[in-house]
């Protein structure tokens, strides 16, 4: 098939992805969860290899969607599909983020107010953990992890939200030159995205380097799990958002999309724009109020 | 104070919807996407900036300054 056809939904002959890429997650969780419940020396190398063939099939999928895209082999109704899967990946990662706000919100109004002998927690504080407060930020009444100090928000992680906040203006920028078919602008700014977001990466970096110096661990009760987790899985996101901006970026420098047609980056920019709300709410809600 | 940026942030938030409810069926062809995105930045500007005044007049006290907890 070289042509699209307008009222066919085109299917490719030899779907060989699917299974990898099956394969690789698989053996990633179950490489994962070793390491997380044995101590067997060989046990990291599965979740590794588990990555590596994410990667390789990450390449090899999406490479062949774009080539497929760019042969015009796809029709509105794959079009619909595409936008519809970008509906149900959002979803998911809602979900997924609303349950560890959700964890921190339950953590700080809730559970550790109990502890500390709020509501009906009088006596769980009297005759189990007498003396403990159960003021925000805690390790909990079992002290675990030891003593630690909280970052100061006032330095790196206002930095951060800055660089953040600039590079979705920047982004911003290249979706209204794509509007018009700038491809200079668009490439300016969406480079200036990823290396903005390059450098939120380094100054996260800093940033869980000073948190361990100050002995604020992940082993540092629940504060240290909800912290690391939140803003962990954050920079995984923003790690791959400018991936995906940086193949955006190759694409628009290959002549790719247009400015009626460009589903790949709308989604892409969408989505940086979603990384930069969720550490808005991150900013606000582990580290101001 | 903190009722006032968490409304801020539910707008910001609410942009962000709009702005995928249009890239959704809007189906390429609507600037209503690029449209809420920009109010979305503009939006969160604005609240960081009035986060920094708020911190700065001290109406809000961030948790994190070297706050060593009781435990």
């Amino acid at each position: 098939m070289s042509e699209a056809n307008a009222d066919q939904y085109f299917v490719p002959h030899k779907a060989r992805w699917p299974i990898v890429g099956s394969i690789g997650l698989t053996a990633t969780v179950v490489g994962a969860a070793q390491l997380l419940n044995s101590e067997t020396a060989m046990t990291p190398w599965l979740m590794y290899l588990g990555l590596l063939i994410m990667v390789v099939m990450m390449f090899g999928w999406f490479g062949e969607v774009i080539r497929e895209s760019e042969e015009g082999l796809y029709n509105t109704a794959v079009d619909t599909s595409f936008r519809m899967g970008m509906v149900w990946f959002i979803f998911s990662e809602v979900m997924f983020f609303a349950g560890f706000f959700g964890a921190l919100f339950y953590a700080r109004t809730l559970s550790v107010p109990w502890l500390g002998g709020e509501g009906t927690g009088l006596s769980t504080n009297e005759f189990l953990w007498n003396g403990y407060e159960g003021v925000w930020p805690t390790n909990g009444p079992a002290d675990l992890g030891g003593r630690f100090e909280t970052l100061d928000p006032y330095h790196l992680p206002l930095i951060n939200t800055m660089l953040l906040l600039t590079s979705s203006i920047t982004i911003t920028i290249a979706h209204h030159a794509m509007r018009v078919n700038n491809r200079k602008q668009i490439l300016i700014w969406l480079t200036a995205t990823v290396l903005l977001g390059a450098v939120f990466m380094y100054f996260q970096v800093t940033e869980y380097i000073e948190a361990y110096h100050l002995n604020l661990t992940l082993e540092s009760g629940i504060y240290g799990a909800t912290f690391f987790m939140l803003t962990g899985f954050h920079g995984m996101h923003v790690t791959l958002g400018a991936i995906m901006i940086a193949i955006i970026t190759i694409r628009v420098a290959k002549g790719h999309f247009k400015p009626e047609n460009h589903f790949g980056f709308e989604a892409v920019a969408w989505y940086w724009h979603f990384v930069d709300v969720v550490w808005l709410g991150l900013f606000i809600f582990v580290y101001i109020l | 104070m903190k009722y006032l940026i968490v409304v801020a942030l539910l707008f910001v938030i609410f942009s962000l919807g709009q702005a995928l409810f249009y890239l959704v069926k809007g189906k390429g062809q609507s600037q209503n996407t690029v449209k809420f995105l920009t109010v979305r930045i503009i939006a969160s500007v604005v609240l960081f900036l009035f986060i920094l005044l708020a911190m700065h007049l001290g109406w809000i006290q961030p948790h994190g300054t070297r706050m060593v907890p009781v435990g």
